[in-house]
């Protein structure tokens, strides 16, 4: 299937967080987890339209390497935008925060989009961290924030959406430099040239459950 | 969508998702369909994610499912749609139910069912359309989450003994130089995730069948990328490919991390063949000649960072390389040794040059001998340290040497090269004849080389005690046995006394480099030079190591004529400062600003990080255009050469500070301490205070606006003590932006380095205008005042 370019995306932060449910939630709606059964996956691809051009995003989960340095140094340097996930039931993985931007700020490209989660917002009688705090950390840190539920799919669509909005725009500003590849962004293979400014048109939001294609 | 297809015939699927009848509605729809058509193809990839979820639910929830899964053996639906070759939408789809169910799975006989009667294998081998990237991508990634699930029991389903046959690795490593990224830190992850499994036998075959091949190729790939890097840095002086060359690197260093991932892993059977490959094609030939041939200026300069980065993080790599060459490995020849040895005895020397704790710990290996087979060791890697450390014209090369300096200072690796000494008493005559005398002469001149330092005076005295004498010559050559000659050695060392109770005497003496000392200093005063040359990272980086070579144990070792010169740089530097004060009085205001804010934003030198960066490899700059950060360029224009001049300040000062002792009392001009914090109670009897109702987006409050010696206060009555106020707000007096009638708009900022983030933005509203007024006029003049305060100490501080 053709598209206009290609994001690669990494997914970030503490284990249990909920990144791989929300992978799996973005790129393959029909797992909504209902009675209990949590299902995630490490490594997925949807199409999305943004300015009425179709981009393929990727979607690389980094769990389980955490003990390989070689390997998450690799992961961020190849990815264009990266999803930064804590649980708003654990006060701790919001915490871990500074070393997880810290680590991506080192090792990835400094054009790298990254959007911090705070995810499980289901979970509101057990929330032990505010919204504002994420708001005021990714203020202080110049990222995008966003609440959202791998269970309820409240705000999934938005959080990889926008995410691929802000490269967009980076792309269409000329920050990028979409020729190289290891910035995690890839021409598509009928690619022709950017066609007007960004903004305007809405993403059209697949309906039929995206899946893997 | 399964419920509308209703109309291929058969049962109705079940309400219930969930249920074990689900499952055996899908596995009718799967007998159904055998043939993969365009007309059933989304039925079947929708009946295989079903399978995914019904499947995971019954893991957790209904054991009957996986019996019933078993019982109609469903694994072989799978198999059959992959030899139809049913296009790659069918095919993602599959391998994606599979990730899922392996990723997902949380009981061990469920994942044991998957994986039995080998059809896993069949998965693995099948030739997929690989030019597809999705394909790919979904294939790497299924065996990458089958890796993340091997351990000592499932390993069995994938490692065949009896066939030989390892169709995980053997099939994933045909990618590992994949164009595409992802796809190559996926087999590095999956080819770590193995060797982390401890079986021997499959380790065994991973190293008898596959590790030659696919080690030797990763070490020729890592020396061509070693190669690009160089063709990049001689092809770039202009700074134009830093892009290409900043990924290049990072690419190396991804390398090298891979390398020291699966070393520490410390499966002594694969290491050896890894060892050998990264020796001989990698760090000899590359890393270790070019700093022996390399002198500053020269062509192949570029392999001090190579080497640096090397040795900060990878030291325990070389030395690992070393120890299993050594003792595992005895098919060497003795003019392989050569450059271990050269490199080693540099290692020893630059060692002992910068720190004396490790000549503590090599002291157990004492004995002297006289090195035969291997003539006089030159010492081409020191000289060429010795040579950049001048900073003759640029800073370029010191810049290295500091780098190479600090990172065997800092590298835990030197315990390796302690233990391989130590080490070196035990090998036995079995290991070779080559080896063990390469081990004797390697412990001999170590123990030399350490005595000769130690002891200076002693060796005049007892010069031949370090020499070859006629006897110890035949003694070494009469020796039939290597055991022999290791026994010999020890009885010529008893025949010479205990000298190691004179080294004792001689301690103290001197216990630094004069040498070393010396050329650290000579870069400081350059740095204070006009027209200097020397970027602040180099001084930074100096200081630092002037502190760990010059200090122990908390004193000082300096010599009191080193400490003074150290003094007369930083009185120089004070004096090259004030008087660009003076040039700078006319803007007084920015340079207290600039002051203030590097102050703020000194942080620690992160020298890793600065090892890491690609940009040292290309010349000294003086244009920010290049997007080089300051501290790793040269000083562009006035105002960039005092903000390079306070940065000297503070480097000097602290570095002088530190020597003595001393801690800092002047600096930061207003300290947290002296401020006043919200909630303190102030004694407002006889200060000027001034009512008004602060109204900013959230808040509408009535409070007294005070003017302190740095701050801007407001306060609230204190309910407890009359004339007493608490504080409500405080921030630094700041510039006001705006004034309407009665109204001051003011936005107080938090002074930090980067970002500048308002702490406080309101309307502060008068009762009249003239309140106002004099409000305006007491905030604006405080801030002059308080300017003038801070400039005055400043000016202390430089002793103006």
């Amino acid at each position: 299937m053709s598209y206009a370019y290609l994001f690669k995306y990494i997914i970030i932060g503490d284990t249990g967080v909920g990144k791989s449910c929300l992978l799996l939630q973005f790129t393959d709606k029909r797992f909504q987890p209902v009675h209990d059964l949590t299902i995630g996956v490490e490594f997925g691809a949807r199409m999305i339209t943004i300015d009425g051009r179709q981009i393929k995003l990727q979607i690389w989960d980094t769990a389980g390497q955490e003990s390989f340095r070689s390997i998450t140094r690799s992961y961020y340097r190849g990815a264009a935008g990266a999803l930064l996930v804590y649980d708003i039931t654990r006060r701790d993985t919001f915490n871990h925060l500074t070393t997880w931007l810290e680590d991506a700020r080192q090792h990835s490209s400094s054009n790298m989009v990254i959007m911090l989660i705070g995810n499980k917002s289901d979970l509101e009688a057990r929330r032990e961290v505010k919204k504002e705090e994420g708001e005021a950390f990714a203020r202080e840190h110049g990222l995008i924030f966003m609440e959202t539920s791998a269970k309820t799919a409240a705000n999934v669509e938005e959080a990889f959406i926008n995410t691929a909005k802000e490269i967009y725009e980076k792309i269409q500003e000329g920050v990028f430099d979409i020729n190289n590849e290891a910035n995690g962004i890839k021409l598509g293979p009928q690619h022709s040239p950017a066609s007007g400014g960004a903004g305007g048109n809405r993403p059209r939001q697949s309906s039929d459950g995206g899946g893997c294609c | 969508m399964l419920q509308r297809r209703g109309w291929l015939g058969g049962p109705k699927p079940p309400k219930n998702p969930h249920s074990l009848e689900h499952l055996k509605y899908l596995h009718h729809v799967l007998m159904k369909n055998q043939t993969v058509t365009e007309s059933n193809k989304s039925l079947i990839v929708e009946a295989l994610r079903s399978m995914a979820e019904i499947l995971i639910w019954g893991d957790q929830n209904d054991s009957s499912v996986f019996e019933f899964y078993l019982e109609k053996n469903m694994f072989l639906f799978f198999l059959n749609i992959l030899e139809q070759n049913s296009g790659n939408y069918v095919c993602v789809q599959l391998l994606q139910t599979l990730n899922i169910l392996f990723e997902n799975l949380q009981h061990e006989t469920s994942l044991y069912y998957l994986l039995s009667n080998n059809h896993i294998n069949e998965v693995i081998c099948h030739k997929f359309d690989f030019s597809d990237e999705e394909v790919m991508a979904y294939y790497i990634s299924f065996l990458k989450t089958l890796s993340l699930r091997l351990n000592q029991h499932t390993i069995h389903f994938f490692y065949n003994e009896h066939t030989d046959d390892f169709a995980l690795y053997t099939e994933a490593i045909k990618f590992f130089n994949h164009p595409e990224s992802m796809v190559r830190i996926a087999v590095r992850t999956l080819t770590l995730n193995v060797y982390n499994v401890n079986d021997r036998a499959m380790l065994r075959f991973i190293r008898d069948k596959t590790a030659a091949p696919y080690f030797s190729n990763l070490v020729w790939f890592i020396a061509e990328h070693v190669r690009e890097v160089d063709n990049c840095v001689r092809n770039n002086a202009n700074h134009q490919h830093r892009d290409r060359l900043r990924d290049l690197v990072a690419e190396h260093l991804d390398h090298l991390h891979y390398l020291n991932d699966i070393v520490t892993l410390e499966n002594e059977m694969l290491n050896e063949v890894l060892i050998h490959h990264l020796l001989h094609r990698l760090f000899l030939p590359l890393y270790v000649r070019s700093l022996a041939d390399g002198s500053p200026g020269d062509d192949n300069v570029y392999y001090h960072l190579i080497l640096d980065i090397l040795l900060k993080d990878y030291f325990s790599i070389f030395y690992n390389v070393l120890r299993y060459h050594l003792f595992l490995n005895n098919k060497c020849f003795l003019g392989q040794y050569q450059y271990i040895y050269t490199f080693i005895m540099f290692t020893m020397d630059t060692l002992l040059v910068i720190s004396k704790d490790y000549e503590y710990s090599c002291r157990q290996v004492t004995i002297q001998c006289c090195n035969k087979t291997i003539n006089s060791p030159h010492l081409p890697f020191l000289d060429t340290i010795y040579s950049a450390l001048n900073c003759t014209g640029s800073d370029y090369s010191a810049l290295f040497a500091l780098c190479f300096l600090y990172a065997i200072l800092h590298n835990k690796g030197l315990l390796c090269l302690t233990h391989l000494i130590e080490n070196c008493s035990k090998i036995k005559y079995n290991h070779g004849i080559v080896t063990y005398r390469f081990v004797c002469i390697l412990w001999c001149s170590v123990s030399t080389r350490i005595l000769k330092k130690r002891t200076g005076n002693y060796q005049r005295k007892h010069g031949n005690l370090f020499h070859l004498t006629p006897k110890k010559c035949t003694l070494l050559n009469k020796a039939n046995s290597a055991q022999n000659t290791l026994n010999k050695l020890i009885l010529i060392h008893r025949d010479k006394h205990s000298f190691k109770e004179d080294i004792g005497k001689e301690e103290g003496s001197e216990s630094y480099c004069h040498w070393l000392i010396e050329r650290l200093l000579r870069i400081i005063s350059k740095s204070v030079m006009s027209e200097s040359k020397v970027r602040l990272a180099t001084l930074r980086l100096t200081s630092i190591l002037l502190k760990k070579v010059g200090v122990r144990d908390t004193d000082c070792v300096l010599l009191e004529e080193h400490l003074s010169s150290i003094e007369v740089n930083i009185f120089s530097i004070l004096a090259e400062a004030m008087q660009n004060l003076q040039k700078y009085l006319k803007e007084e205001e920015m340079f207290l600003d600039i002051f203030e804010d590097e102050y703020r934003t000194l942080q620690p030198l992160n020298v890793e990080y600065l090892m890491m960066d690609s940009s040292l490899l290309l010349p000294p700059t003086v244009t920010p255009l290049t997007g080089i950060e300051f501290s790793k360029r040269l000083p562009c224009g006035q105002s960039e050469q005092a903000r390079q001049l306070i940065g000297i300040f503070f480097t000097l000062r602290d570095l002088s500070l530190f020597l003595c002792k001393e801690s800092e009392t002047q600096l930061p001009l207003t300290r947290e301490q002296d401020c006043i914090q919200t909630n303190d109670k102030l004694d407002l009897n006889n200060s000027d205070l001034i009512a008004c109702t602060v109204s900013s987006k959230e808040s509408k409050q009535r409070r007294f606006l005070v003017v302190e010696l740095y701050q801007l206060i407001l306060v609230e009555p204190d309910s407890k003590r009359l004339g007493w106020g608490v504080v409500k707000f405080a921030g630094f007096l700041q510039v006001l932006t705006r004034i309407d009638s009665r109204t001051l708009h003011v936005i107080i900022h938090k002074p930090s380095g980067l970002r500048r983030v308002p702490i406080l933005a309101a309307n502060f509203i008068f009762d009249d205008h003239i309140r106002c007024m004099a409000a305006k006029q007491r905030l604006t003049k405080g801030r002059m005042r308080a300017r003038h305060l801070k400039t005055g100490r400043i000016a202390v501080l430089l002793g103006v």
